[in-house]
């Protein structure tokens, strides 16, 4: 029953099609058709079909009140915000992040929390953070997602609960064993001047070390500190 | 610079998008994939249909029962498939109705909301029906003296009371309701035919596919068959009536139901395969029995059992009654919002967001029928058959209305795949050829069905060609538009001025 662009669309070249069907509406404008669209990529019918509906299922496409038409969703910028180089820290910064990393020995990164995203601005390049993409993808399951998702007042997801918790005992939220089972991670925030999360200092190592936190939560509570004035 | 990274940077101003959805008032992008297929199943209510259709098919078709069985879902499949093609372009609480609206314009759009109002209808007044009689089953177990009609009455009221608290209180719990009941029906048939097929031993395949009797089976036999068991899928698109409710719904809506028909179809064939290997092995007749679950159970030492499946058929037809009330509210809801209903049908409930008022107009009517029919003195039986009878007919016009809208729409947005078309126009004659069959059967056997079908449908065409004076051509068929907010770029601009 299926048609063959189901194949075509699984395939590992239409990555490249969808943006190119994202570039093509880019160009043409608001309203363009998919036949239209076809004809100008170069694609077979049924695949550019099968594209822009995947497209507008997710809404970087959205289709025009008539449906035969086709607009840019408000949701590729956020693919721009993911690709734009992030924001450098000042020196003055990296004196304090760097201090905070001989301190601490494993993973230190600093992340600001922008338009309920985590960006990461300064990820430890001796121990990378494990998958920056997932922690986009799901941040409740991250320390520094579920310290952003608090910091919106974001109450739906069942995992904040322990969350708040962890962050009214230890001022830090927590993530231990829950990703991969030896390691955990911990974020501490930044507070901006008007005493909300605008950020994170955050550690990520043996999941021991997040269990017992006071140690690495003594180096970073003042890095985070020091920070505030720095970056937010 | 590419000219997405220019349009990211600095959009063009996009006009023609207003500020808030046609379909507004509702709880938006509320459940998931699993809720909203619940809905599908809930609708088709397969546990109840497993044991009782299947019945229905062996007497027509015996010899190819389980043939037939997958014959009506290969149908389905086509007709799913064919929905989906709208389901994955645009969100629309009128699901078929709007559908149709939007390929073939006010007239057909309005005979096929016409049409899936009587199917939702019908079949949850069946529901209803049904939930009431196999629970008054239960309870004349356990005291034999009691007025059978009185409790039939009573049950059939309290259950109306039921689905209507639960449809208004918000739609995450008339979901999690259906998917709760559901699950549990499901799960005690299952159980029970599986624990059937261990006792009954090593199957002969042979008959169970109609191999061995393949030579003498007539074609007029296998397609009354095919048709009866098509009316035990009818019901998988209803979670398109959820879509502005769902989660991602241009994606999840088209999974819901095209899985809907898979899960159906595989349990049908499952129960089919049981009962007909079963008294196969027993040397008795299946169409001659009149409760063949429980004759089978007695049979293989499972007595106890009867009484399981019985629990599970209620709750069946309870989850039945709560998804095409749900679905048909949501339709009523749409209609006011196309301003062919009042205004005040279109209302929301301020708290729980859902159609509250459609509900306040449906529920009594759908209730006081079935009440009206046994406090009459007609036997709930006879009743659940004919209700049935007329929600199948409803569905299948419905469905050979969109299956005929979909490539013109397709066509007319400039999508039209040969694929899409073919699949299309297939389902639609063969449902046409089903309905025929169908209704002649009827006639056949007193005609009580083709009289109320032959009835409503002067009715609908009368509502039909006054309301389509009144609106003209191309007015019907709002969908969940996107908002400027979504888009790009997007300047709101006062396209519905009403809504002001």
């Amino acid at each position: 029953m299926r048609e063959v662009p189901a194949l075509a669309a699984r395939q590992p070249g239409a990555v490249h099609s969808a943006l190119a069907v994202l570039e093509a509406v880019a160009q043409l404008g608001a309203g363009v058709s998919a036949q239209r669209l076809s004809a100008e990529l170069g694609l077979p019918r049924a695949t550019t079909y099968r594209l822009v509906n995947l497209l507008v299922e997710d809404e970087y496409l959205v289709r025009t009140p008539d449906l035969a038409g086709f607009a840019l969703g408000a949701k590729v910028a956020q693919l721009a915000a993911v690709v734009a180089p992030p924001a450098r820290l000042s020196s003055a910064a990296r004196a304090v992040l760097a201090e905070a990393r001989r301190t601490v020995r494993g993973g230190v990164h600093v992340a600001l929390f922008v338009d309920g995203r985590v960006a990461v601005v300064d990820a430890d390049p001796d121990f990378p953070l494990s998958d920056e993409a997932r922690l986009a993808r799901e941040p409740a399951r991250y320390a520094l997602g579920r310290l952003m998702l608090l910091s919106q007042g974001d109450a739906r997801v069942p995992e904040l609960d322990r969350a708040r918790a962890d962050l009214a005992r230890w001022g830090a939220t927590r993530q231990s064993g829950e990703v991969a089972a030896a390691s955990g991670c911990l974020a501490v925030p930044i507070v901006d001047a008007s005493g909300l999360a605008a950020g994170a200092v955050a550690f990520s190592g043996p999941r021991h070390r997040v269990d017992d936190p006071d140690a690495v939560l003594s180096a970073l509570r003042p890095a985070a500190d020091a920070l505030a004035p720095l970056v937010v | 610079m590419t000219a997405l990274a220019r349009a990211i940077a600095r959009p063009d101003p996009v006009a023609g998008f207003g500020d808030r959805s046609p379909l507004h008032g509702l709880e938006r992008r509320r459940i998931g994939i699993v809720d909203l297929a619940a809905q599908s199943v809930a609708a088709v209510a397969p546990a109840a249909a497993a044991t009782t259709v299947v019945l229905l098919v062996a007497g027509l078709a015996p010899g190819a029962t389980v043939t037939a069985i997958v014959a009506a879902a290969i149908l389905s499949l086509g007709v799913a498939r064919t929905v989906s093609q709208f389901a994955r372009r645009f969100a629309a609480t009128g699901a078929l109705y709007t559908y149709t609206a939007r390929g073939l314009g006010t007239r057909a759009g309005l005979a096929a909301g016409a049409a899936i109002l009587t199917g939702y209808g019908a079949v949850a007044m069946f529901a209803l029906l049904g939930g009431a009689y196999y629970a008054t089953y239960l309870v004349a177990g356990l005291w034999p003296t009691i007025d059978r009609a009185l409790v039939t009455v009573l049950l059939v009221v309290a259950q109306g009371v039921l689905v209507a608290f639960v449809l208004v209180r918000g739609i995450r719990l008339s979901a999690r309701a259906a998917l709760v009941v559901e699950a549990l029906s499901v799960t005690l048939i299952v159980v029970l035919l599986v624990a059937l097929l261990v006792q009954i031993g090593p199957i002969d395949l042979s008959a169970v596919a109609g191999a061995g009797v393949g030579g003498h089976l007539e074609p007029t036999a296998f397609a009354a068959g095919a048709v009866i068991a098509l009316t035990a899928f009818v019901g998988f698109e209803s979670a398109a009536t959820l879509s502005v409710e769902s989660v991602s719904p241009l994606r999840n809506v088209p999974r819901a139901i095209t899985g809907t028909v898979m899960l159906s179809g595989i349990l049908y064939v499952l129960a089919a395969t049981t009962q007909v290997a079963g008294f196969d092995a027993l040397g008795a007749d299946l169409a001659s029995s009149a409760s063949p679950v429980n004759e089978l159970a007695e049979a293989y030492g499972l007595g106890g059992w009867a009484v399981v499946a019985d629990i599970g058929i209620a709750a069946s037809f309870l989850a039945c009654a709560i998804g095409t009330s749900t679905a048909l509210v949501r339709v009523l809801f749409a209609l006011s919002r196309d301003g062919v209903l009042p205004a005040a049908v279109g209302r929301t409930h301020r708290r729980y967001g859902t159609p509250a008022t459609a509900v306040a107009w449906a529920l009594p009517v759908i209730t006081a029928v079935p009440v009206l029919v046994v406090a009459g003195g007609n036997d709930t039986h006879e009743a659940m058959h004919v209700t049935i009878g007329i929600g199948a007919a409803g569905y299948i016009v419905a469905y050979i209305l969109v299956c005929v809208a979909a490539p013109v729409f397709l066509r007319r947005i400039g999508e039209l795949t040969v694929g899409a078309a073919l699949v299309a126009g297939v389902s639609a004659l063969a449902l046409a050829a089903a309905l025929v069959a169908f209704l002649v059967d009827d006639a056949s056997a007193g005609g009580t069905v083709l009289t109320v079908v032959a009835v409503l449908s002067v009715a609908a065409t009368v509502a039909v060609v006054a309301l389509r004076r009144r609106h003209g051509t191309g007015a019907l068929g709002a969908y969940d538009e996107p908002v400027a907010a979504q888009v790009l770029g997007g300047v709101v601009s006062p396209r519905h001025p009403d809504d002001a």
